[in-house]
């Protein structure tokens, strides 16, 4: 979910009304913001967009774009989606492209003179495009150039890794783009999208100057832009031809909201593409969509009407028309989140706000229930409780250390945990065998803690298990440890026997050795032959390996039910 | 103060006390003297001056810190006996007085002290010049006295009476019994210096006001009724000493439920009685089943290497069920039979299998959708999750989730919102709610609601929406469903008086024990 700052003020231009703290935080519902954070003395406000299918929204220029459609019932078209004949300017693509970096898009921004604001919104929307939409600049990066330095037309080429030297921004000096690879901070940040080929992707005009070395960086001769520049060159490659069309259409609608006016650029390339070999960008790759409005109003459960329905899309930016088999829906340029007929339902929802919908209670009955598992495992957590033990509830996650080594488990037939691969920490590393271990954690962490100790806890473990798909079982389980100076085997043992008593299990113990426990007092636990658990006088290696100085026993057994 | 009835519940220890320091002539008696005119225990002195403190009955007057010197075991067997010094001067005396000589060698071979004694001993001889050393290292006394074994002899005859105070002895005294006191590293020495506290006690107006009450007959008092007692019909004859009430009563441990878990519990037994069946899945999912059926792309930032655990070994499952496997891959390459346009990509089959910790609760809902659940029905769970994040105040390593769904052909968005509202009255008492527009990848329209708690004020307390069909027709459900999904971590926070989320799964016994709720 990216986060963008706007300013009241430049918002406000934006919107075409002034704009207040409470408007902006009554509008933010139309386009799934929230205010995180405002600073009044300079207007900035801390926006969060929530959807990550609306990359149009993430700017300012968007987020003003949308409510100015609401409030005024429709949006005003964008006549550069749709020019037609021989662009005036060219982008030619070399052959080779196509294993490399296949698609450009690219447009001229003319009469908008560059403010320090729009600036700053240019460099934003950039970012969060080519981060959160572009996947770090794998799928999508943009540039931005002074036009009137390049000479026409450009090529978007691969060169040898040190066939040619320009000065990228940020250095004084030219390198060859292997330097910049090597050298230069975004190269060593991005330089993983691109340095595995042979030759690598650049962009230069008619006269041999560098423009680009996309995704990289920008070289400073024409990529440099400034406050004041009126005419600028807006560029997108990537690896998608959809999202790097709609990138650029994102970033050309922002720019004619700001009063520039868009001349495309024809792209030609020696290749296929889904959309021919010479495509016009920006262009609208929207297709009209038939729907149904009774599927709108049966997902509403609000018998809106065509009209409103059509209404309330139109203000919220589409191109609507009645047709014979319901309504013809079309979305803005700068959009390409339709997928169903419930995205339009959605937006129907939100253009009339969702308070106008007023809830209805469920009416149907059903009758509810907890899993067989739960009703067990509560019925053995009221046992322990009476018996006097305290609940524990611990996290799952810990480490090899604590189920294996200190339970003295390395090398045994007990060893094999289900590991996480990749930790953050060694403290979080695997999913816990058994509970033991947690409750062994709590007696060790509780010395000074008023005796006697009498823990229990009930809950989910993974035990590794070749036969299952997923390599493993999550299995339920029951833990309960005594820990005070007189705690022994028979102790613990009463209170199994008491439990199993009561949840008419008969059991059997069987004399067995567990490198957890001492030996001849443990016992492999037992129900209907099946072998559940274990019970004992933990080793006192093993309440050293914890630096428990207190006599410790416990059992530990697996909840089965009917249906597990 | 009610004095007469405060007198009944006095404890036999503590009425002793109280005519100990009545009857004594001076304003206050130290505890030693409290020994001397009772005839308790110095414990049972502590014990009825820290009761009798507490009842405001008895005020600490002083408290003093006295250095005193006593005898170590050490320091006894050197009395009975000979200090090393001593000795060396007496065996070196009664050897010459027979005409032979003794060699250190001579001592050592006696074996009576340690050879770092002796040594110790010989040199602190020989500095103060009593015994000097000859020919063929025979060892002769020089007829002069030794000052210093002297004044060992007196002291440890003087010390062995009891334990003085350090500050009654001489300076030179003082540093010849620090000289051979016990330090660190060194207890094989005579002496023992160390600092006792002594306080002084006096009644207070209200304890003095008691005097004339106390009882007489306090020693026939018993305090546990026993079984003998009312066998025989002793009790009759027996006067029960009244108690203190108002006294904290000693701790106990007891069995108790884990107060998040209580919580938990509650939010169960709210989700059953309003007709929420429950379900329950792996810890261990795929992400076919955590993702992929969640209509989520497999390019969705939130899949990344640094949003979701994987699993090492094995690292995929070993097979997803057909036909969803088939179908979820047509939702997301193109729709399907879902009349969606889907995602428009590649779906690869074999990331379907990564294993992962399940990342989302709706991974248990996907896989009752698959299950052909019946129309109407409703599901809730309580899954433990797991999300690659930095453990700190408000993230946790694992987490639960409530989450659930609710399938029915009169599920739309109205019914949906129904459906919140009375979660928002019966989960969290408000009244006042509003609904926002959200994002999930798997619901459209989506919703996240936001209730006015009645002590916590504005909170958000889930996100819902119903269900794509991209999600629920791969997976074989053609009626409308309401996934929804509940965050009471929060809620279970302020209701325990928690402020870091690690709290709720703490390995401190005492703060498991202590966590309760406020409301």
């Amino acid at each position: 979910m990216p986060t963008i700052s706007i300013f009241q003020e430049d918002f406000s231009q934006l919107v075409g009304q002034p704009a207040s703290m409470a408007d902006i935080e009554q509008w933010m519902p139309l386009v799934k913001g929230e205010v995180k954070d405002t600073v009044h003395d300079t207007g900035e406000v801390r926006v969060e967009l929530q959807d990550t299918n609306r990359p149009d929204l993430w700017c300012v220029e968007g987020i003003a774009r949308q409510i100015r459609s609401v409030l005024a019932g429709n949006l005003k078209t964008y006549p550069f989606f749709c020019t037609r004949g021989r662009a005036k300017r060219q982008i030619q693509v070399m052959q080779g492209m196509e294993t490399v970096r296949p698609y450009v898009a690219a447009c001229a921004s003319l009469g908008y003179p560059m403010t320090q604001d729009g600036l700053a919104q240019c460099i934003q929307t950039q970012e969060k495009l080519a981060n959160a939409f572009g996947r770090n600049r794998e799928t999508v990066s943009i540039g931005l150039y002074r036009l009137s330095s390049i000479a026409f037309p450009v090529t978007y080429g691969l060169v040898k890794p040190d066939e040619i030297r320009f000065t990228p921004l940020g250095f004084d000096e030219k390198m060859t783009p292997h330097e910049v690879l090597t050298v230069h901070p975004k190269g060593l940040e991005y330089g993983g999208i691109v340095a595995h080929h042979e030759r690598l992707p650049l962009l230069w005009d008619t006269n041999g100057q560098v423009l680009s070395f996309p995704p990289i960086i920008n070289s400073r001769e024409l990529g440099e832009v400034q406050i004041g520049d009126t005419e600028l060159l807006v560029e997108v490659t990537g690896t998608d031809l959809s999202m790097v069309i709609l990138a650029l259409n994102i970033f050309a609608s922002n720019l004619a909201d700001r009063g520039a006016s868009i001349e495309p650029i024809d792209i030609v390339y020696p290749y296929e593409t889904a959309m021919g070999k010479t495509v016009k960008t920006p262009c609208d790759m929207s297709n009209t969509q038939q729907v149904s409005f009774h599927a709108i109003e049966q997902a509403l459960g609000m018998p809106l009407g065509q009209k409103a329905i059509q209404s309330a899309l139109a203000s919220y930016g589409y191109q609507v028309k009645s047709t014979r088999q319901g309504i013809s829906v079309k979305l803005p340029a700068f959009r390409n989140d339709f997928m169903h007929v419930m995205d339009v339902a959605e937006d129907v929802a939100i253009t009339r706000g969702y308070d106008s919908f007023s809830p209805i209670m469920p009416q149907t009955f059903t009758v509810g229930t907890l899993s067989e598992q739960e009703q067990t495992s509560d019925r053995l957590r009221d046992l322990l409780v009476g018996f006097g033990f305290q609940e524990i509830f611990s996290n799952i996650l810990a480490s090899r250390q604590e189920f294996v080594e200190r339970m003295r488990l390395t090398d045994t037939e007990h060893e094999s945990l289900v590991e996480i691969d990749n930790i953050m920490s060694l403290t979080y590393a695997c999913l816990r065998p058994s509970i033991l271990p947690c409750l062994l954690r709590v007696e060790a962490l509780s010395p000074r803690v008023f005796y006697p100790h009498l823990l229990f806890e009930v809950g989910e473990v993974a035990r590794v298990d070749e036969e299952a798909n997923v390599g493993s079982r999550t299995v339920l389980s029951l833990a309960a440890i005594s820990a005070h100076p007189g705690a022994n085997f028979s102790e613990i043992h009463s209170y199994l026997d008491l439990l199993m008593y009561y949840m008419a299990c008969p059991y059997e113990l069987e004399p067995v050795s567990h490198p957890s426990y001492l030996d001849g007092r443990v016992g492999q636990i037992r129900c209907q032959g099946l072998m559940v658990g274990y019970i004992g006088e933990f080793h006192p290696e093993v309440l050293e390996a914890w630096q428990i100085d207190m006599p410790t026993s416990g059992f530990e057994f697996e909840i089965t039910t009917s249906k597990s | 103060m009610d004095s007469p009835n405060q007198t009944d519940s006095l404890h036999p220890l503590e009425i002793q006390v109280l005519r100990a320091l009545g009857s004594a002539t001076t304003e206050s008696l130290k505890d030693p003297e409290l020994v001397r005119s009772t005839t308790l225990a110095p414990s049972q002195i502590s014990m009825a001056v820290g009761w009798l403190l507490t009842k405001e009955l008895v005020h600490l007057v002083s408290e003093t810190t006295t250095t005193y010197v006593a005898l170590t075991e050490v320091g006894t067997l050197f009395q009975q006996a000979a200090s090393p010094p001593e000795w060396i001067l007496q065996t070196v005396q009664a050897a010459s007085g027979e005409g032979q000589t003794t060699t250190v060698k001579d001592l050592q071979a006696t074996g009576k002290f340690q050879p770092s004694e002796l040594s110790r001993a010989f040199g602190s001889l020989k500095k103060e010049g009593v015994i000097s050393l000859g020919s063929g290292g025979s060892l002769q006394t020089t007829g002069q006295k030794s000052a210093s074994v002297e004044a060992l002899r007196s002291l440890l005859n003087q010390i062995h009476e009891g334990s003085q105070p350090l500050d009654s002895f001489s300076p030179v005294h003082q540093a010849l019994l620090r000289q051979y006191s016990v330090k660190r590293g060194n207890t094989q020495e005579p002496f023992r210096i160390d600092d006792h506290t002594e306080r002084a006690y006096a009644l207070t107006p209200d304890g003095r006001n008691l005097l004339p009450h106390l009882r007489e007959d306090a020693a026939q008092e018993i305090s546990q009724l026993t079984p003998e007692h009312l066998k025989d019909g002793s009790w009759r004859n027996c006067s029960f000493r009244k108690y203190s009430i108002h006294l904290r009563p000693p701790r106990l441990a007891v069995g108790r439920r884990h107060a998040y878990r209580e919580f938990l519990d509650t939010v169960k037994t709210k989700l059953t009685s309003m007709g929420f069946q429950e379900m329950r899945g792996e810890l261990v999912e795929t992400e076919f089943w955590d993702m992929d059926a969640l209509f989520m792309p497999q390019f969705h930032p939130a899949r990344a290497i640094h949003d979701v655990y994987f699993v090492k070994e094995p690292n995929h499952a070993k097979r997803i069920p057909e036909p969803f496997l088939s179908q979820v891959a047509e939702a997301h390459k193109n729709g399907g039979s879902t009349e969606s346009k889907g995602w428009q990509y590649s779906y690869d089959p074999e990331r379907a299998k990564r294993l992962v910790l399940r990342s989302q609760g709706t991974a248990v809902s996907a896989r009752t959708l698959a299950t052909n659940p019946p129309n109407p029905s409703k599901f809730f769970s309580i899954a433990r999750c797991f999300r690659y994040d930095q453990v700190d105040a408000t993230h946790a390593t694992d987490f639960f989730q409530v989450e659930g769904i609710v399938l029915g052909s009169d599920i739309n968005f109205r019914t949906l919102l129904g459906l919140l509202k009375l979660f928002a009255t019966e989960m969290a008492q408000a009244k006042e709610i509003r609904f926002l527009p959200a994002y999930f990848p798997f619901t459209e329209p989506s919703v996240e609601m936001h209730v006015r708690h009645p002590k916590l004020g504005w909170m958000e307390l889930g996100g819902a929406g119903l269900f794509r069909s991209e999600v629920t027709v791969p997976l074989g459900v053609t009626v409308p469903v309401i996934a929804w999904g509940l965050g009471l971590d929060r809620m279970a926070m302020v209701a325990l008086g928690i402020q870091d989320i690690r709290d709720l799964f703490t390995s401190d016994l005492e703060a498991v024990r202590n966590m309760r709720r406020q409301f």
